[in-house]
């Protein structure tokens, strides 16, 4: 074995076009972008303000700016599988070798579920959760900033196997035995498990911070009850997230042992058993569903709230439900194989839980509903996204409970109605939510609202693909058609392969409105401005703050007093702190910007990049430099920054001037 | 300090878990909790080592007296090691425990019952080791 | 340590909520300190570090329960290698769980002594904690090598495979927590209690504790178990 594993030149795919291709545009794209910054000469500011920021609002927005841009890397591979797929109707062979498309199928999966969805989801409750909630900042912002980049370092090793080796051909979640060394020799799953494990690590800091947040630091008399639906949700998509990551680990971690040295906990040979991976993977995958769309849920409940100006209907039933989803969700896991083997009673006990755990969300929608019931209704965008979200999730979720029933669903496995049903919630739930979240937050982020025509035409025309396409696909697994075909030989699928394709062009068109949104507003930033700091008229505790937040948030910590809607708190807020003298503010300890992350990031990658290429040197060396990093961090004294009373008091003054 | 009401010291204290709260300032108390906590589970882990060697345990009871002995001790641990207790002031650090143990037993007696259901409903026999020693 | 820092707790589920909480009305809002009635304020540090552990202490035990679940499964798929009975020994089990058990001990020593400021008896008591699972690694080590010598190494079968890394992967988190305390002591040694030591002191015994409960699960449910038959 050579100083670099198994890296040499066969490495770079100079023989497949299309990942050359591809790999060619990011890297040229990623030097292009890092020679403007150069030669702009922002790096001080980059590193000063963001790289090294602990700034949950900052770490928040870099979370979404990294899943925004892999929800478009993964929806280029969900375009190419689309049309490679109706190509190959009637005998075409496409353009994708079956290798190809086999890693682009597990790489859209992969990127999607760990890289865009996750992230997205998480950086909205880091920017949100401790504005609602009233206080500075997160429990532990170092923490916060190392999970964000080590959720970084796992998308890059993803997307660097674009350019050197291959990435996993198993399928998002690598089954095994097909998984294993024997039958999967290359990097590809490799790249997979180093990616999503590092990536998993960072999501259970984020996972700890938000729990230790919103349990033991909130604003004075905000109690459990009087939490905005936001920091309910993401309270459970946190407990969620430290409860099944493990598993998780667990399990990849069993595989790496088996790849790497031969153990047998999934293999065919010596009594491994390939089922255990299935059953193990799923008791975190599907705990993981009810993570991405949780938030969303909690997004939904304010848009619809604000929206409708009213308070949200049946605060109590609403926490009640999501508490209800946090612990069933770990007792239907099963459903994702019932067609492995196991008895009927296992089945049977499985598909009834799954449809139970419906229920929950069931009282979500007519909360909903009944919030907007009466209420003096506005659609702006977000509230648009949240009503599509109504309609489709609720096709989503009854194809759910179609599936949940064992003997339906031995027809339906593995079919394209299966997946079209998963990204009828994933989609309509967890992006919608996301994109409401994202339009929603974004003036409290950057002080200007987001321009509404380019928002509702991307709001209209991702609406009608995602229904064309996943329409479509529906259709086709009911007539017999399973999911990741390389080559699909029934002519009679073809038209409704056609009139996805179709369906694929309107959410281009969709994806391409929401990318002009941005531009445009950005242009347009000072028509757009928004000096209030509540341009939605919104009901909780992040509204009373300006635009953008101040690094401390609140210049005194707000008194959240009595059950009365957010709407009374907000006034309340806001009446008191615009009567404040200098004299009432004190001095403010912030923790001060750190490297950490950054650092701790840099050598998981190094670490991780070595064990996929079987480097063992440089791992070992990845391993003694970061914990020398480690040590180094922990050595230091000074860690906090203290912004005087007279600063305290000017800033905030120069900010409320400016609103007034 | 642990009462309700609260009427003497105003309010329940918050604790971080594992602190020793009640007799913190005693160091004598902290000792002696930990004094207990050593021998209670020097005498269950003393007891299973037992249950194993005597001939006078019933044979079948034996794996089920294991776990409660195991059980019990994991009960000590938690309470004279980690000093998890009932009071309000620990009700956080409870409800978290008392979620992260039910999620343990979903996962494991889950997978259990599952694989032990696929296992004779498919018949799985351990298939011969010709392959030991495994590709690399 | 904690008396003076003993905050109140604002969190108590059940209390202090609803119409009888004039508490929450009437107190002044720059009060440092909550009022201990349901929803006093952030917490103060101390709390907030040990709450945060605790929460990653969680993850890590159901981190084992994945393992445990593994080893549950696969503890019959001997594939016609060695089994329980003929691998395991007693008196080493022994051995190395009175060490554990002992060093759990001391481990909460050392904080009582630390909580007293006794800087000379927190050391040496987090050196006797160290040492004892230094004793334990080493025991663990020496079952793992006889064990390969033997042939029963994990690649034999999937029994195995399950029982070296459920039984390593607590070593490893052994290991992990003897760095830990050695490079606590160094500091500790250095600067002397500092708030941020005494926090990562109180965590280093919560991590302690929780390993050796965890090994309470694997010497009952691998070793004892295994023995019964």
């Amino acid at each position: 074995m050579s100083v670099l594993g198994k890296l040499d030149w066969s490495a770079i795919p100079i023989d497949q076009p299309i990942p050359l291709a591809a790999g060619g545009g990011a890297i040229a794209l990623m030097l292009a972008a890092l020679g403007w910054v150069t030669v702009k000469g922002h790096w001080p500011y980059l590193w000063r303000e963001w790289i090294t920021s602990v700034d949950h609002k900052r770490i928040g927005v870099m979370y979404v700016v990294l899943a925004l841009a892999m929800l478009v890397r993964g929806f280029i591979d969900a375009i190419m599988m689309r049309t490679h797929q109706a190509l190959t109707v009637g005998g075409g062979s496409g353009y994708l070798p079956p290798e190809h498309f086999n890693q682009i199928f597990s790489a859209h999966g992969t990127i999607m579920i760990f890289f865009g969805a996750m992230p997205f989801m998480v950086g909205l409750m880091n920017f949100v959760v401790p504005l609602q909630l009233g206080v500075r900042d997160v429990a532990f912002p170092r923490l916060n900033s190392t999970a964000f980049w080590l959720t970084a370092s796992g998308a890059l090793l993803v997307n660097l196997s674009l350019v050197l080796g291959e990435f996993a051909r198993t399928g998002w979640l690598p089954y095994a035995p097909l998984s294993e060394r024997s039958y999967s020799p290359g990097v590809g799953v490799d790249y997979y498990l180093w990616a999503v494990q590092i990536g998993g690590v960072g999501t259970l800091m984020a996972g700890i911070n938000i729990v230790t947040t919103i349990v033991k630091t909130r604003a004075p008399g905000m109690g459990y009850l009087r939490m905005p639906m936001f920091c309910w949700t993401a309270l459970c998509a946190s407990m969620l997230i430290v409860a099944a990551f493990p598993i998780l680990t667990a399990t990849l971690t069993m595989l790496t042992l088996d790849r790497y040295l031969g153990f047998h906990f999934f293999t065919n040979a010596a009594g491994g058993s390939p089922m255990m991976f299935v059953n193990l993977i799923w008791a975190w995958g599907h705990p993981e569903v009810y993570i991405l769309i949780l938030p969303a849920f909690g997004v939904f409940s304010e848009v619809i709230a604000t929206f409708s100006g009213k308070p949200l209907f049946g605060y109590r039933s609403m926490v009640a439900a999501t508490l209800f989803i946090t612990v069933v969700s770990f007792m239907v896991w099963l459903h994702h194989f019932f067609t492995m083997g196991a008895g009927a009673n296992v089945n049977a006990a499985f598909g009834i839980a799954t449809s139970i755990i419906a229920v929950g969300t069931g009282v979500k929608i007519y909360n909903w509903l009944f919030t907007m019931y009466g209420g003096r209704l506005r659609f702006p965008t977000p509230m648009l996204w949240s009503l599509g979200f109504l309609f489709t999730f609720i096709i989503g979720g009854m194809t759910g409970v179609l599936l949940a029933v064992p003997a339906a669903d031995f027809i339906l496995h593995n079919s394209l109605f299966l997946v079209a049903h998963f990204h009828n919630v994933i989609v309509s739930g967890t992006v919608f939510g996301a994109i409401a979240g994202y339009t929603f937050w974004f003036p409290k982020a950057f002080g200007f609202t987001l321009d509404e025509r380019w928002g509702k035409r991307a709001f209209w025309l991702s609406l009608a693909g995602f229904v064309i396409v996943f329409g479509a696909l529906y259709i086709a697994g009911l007539e017999g058609m399973t999911r990741r075909l390389q080559h699909v030989a029934v002519a009679q699928w073809g038209p409704l392969l056609y009139v996805s394709v179709a369906g694929v062009a309107v959410m281009i068109a969709g994806v391409a409105a929401q990318i002009t949104q941005l531009v445009v507003s950005i242009r347009r930033r000072d028509a757009l401005r928004d000096d209030t700091g509540d341009p939605w008229e919104g009901r909780s505790l992040e509204w009373a703050t300006p635009s953008p937040p101040p690094a401390f948030n609140f210049a005194t910590l707000p008194e959240v007093g009595g059950e009365e809607p957010y709407w009374r708190i907000k006034e309340r807020a806001i009446a008191s702190q615009q009567e404040r003298s200098a004299s009432d503010y004190e001095p403010i300890t912030m923790p001060r910007r750190s490297a950490t992350g950054f650092v701790t990031a840099f050598f998981a990658t190094v670490i991780g990049f070595a064990m996929v290429w079987q480097i063992w040197w440089l791992a070992a060396l990845g391993l003694v430099c970061a914990y020398g990093a480690f040590v180094a961090f922990a050595w230091r004294d000074e860690n906090e920054d203290t912004f005087s009373a007279e600063e305290v008091a000017r800033i905030e003054r120069a900010r409320r001037g400016a609103a007034a | 300090m642990s009462g309700p009401s609260g009427t003497e010291q105003g309010d329940a204290a918050d604790a971080p878990p594992g602190e020793e709260r009640l007799d913190a300032r005693e160091f004598g108390g902290g000792l002696k909790s930990y004094l207990t906590g050593l021998l209670l589970a020097a005498l269950l882990t003393g007891l299973s080592f037992l249950v194993l060697d005597v001939p006078f345990v019933w044979g079948p009871a034996v794996p089920m007296a294991l776990i409660v002995l195991a059980v019990a001790q994991m009960g000590v641990h938690l309470v004279f090691f980690l000093h998890v207790t009932t009071g309000p002031d620990d009700t956080n650090n409870v409800l978290a425990l008392a979620f992260g143990v039910l999620v343990c037993a979903l996962v494991l007696f889950g997978s259990i019952w599952i694989m032990d259901h696929l296992a004779r409903g498919t018949m799985v026999e351990a298939a011969p080791a010709e392959e030991v020693g495994a590709p690399r | 340590m904690s008396a003076a820092e003993a905050q109140e707790d604002p969190y108590v589920l059940g209390r202090g909520r609803g119409g009888a909480d004039a508490a929450g009305e009437g107190r002044g809002g720059d009060d440092a300190r909550p009022s201990g009635r349901g929803e006093g304020g952030p917490a103060p540090k101390r709390t907030v570090v040990g709450y945060g552990f605790w929460i990653y202490l969680l993850s890590d035990i159901i981190l084992f329960a994945g393992f445990f679940a593994a080893y549950a499964v696969l503890s019959g798929d001997l594939a016609g290698g060695p089994g329980p009975q003929e691998l395991f020994e007693q008196r080493r089990l022994a051995l190395e769980t009175a060490a554990l058990l002992i060093s759990s001990f001391t481990c909460g020593l050392a904080g009582i002594a630390a909580g007293r400021g006794a800087m000379l008896r927190t050391q040496g008591w987090l050196l006797v904690t160290g040492l004892l699972g230094a004793v334990f690694l080493g025991l663990e080590v020496q079952e793992f090598a006889t064990l390969v010598a033997e042939g029963a190494g994990p690649q034999r079968s999937a029994f195995l495979s399950a029982f070296f890394a459920l039984v390593g992967l607590h070593g490893l988190h052994i290991a992990a927590g003897l760095l830990w305390a050695g490079t606590m002591m160094a500091q500790l040694a250095v600067k002397g209690f500092r708030p941020a030591i005494e926090r990562r002191l109180m965590c280093f015994a919560l991590f302690w504790h929780a390993l050796d409960i965890v090994w309470v699960g694997i010497f009952t449910v691998v070793y004892l178990l295994g023995l019964a038959g």
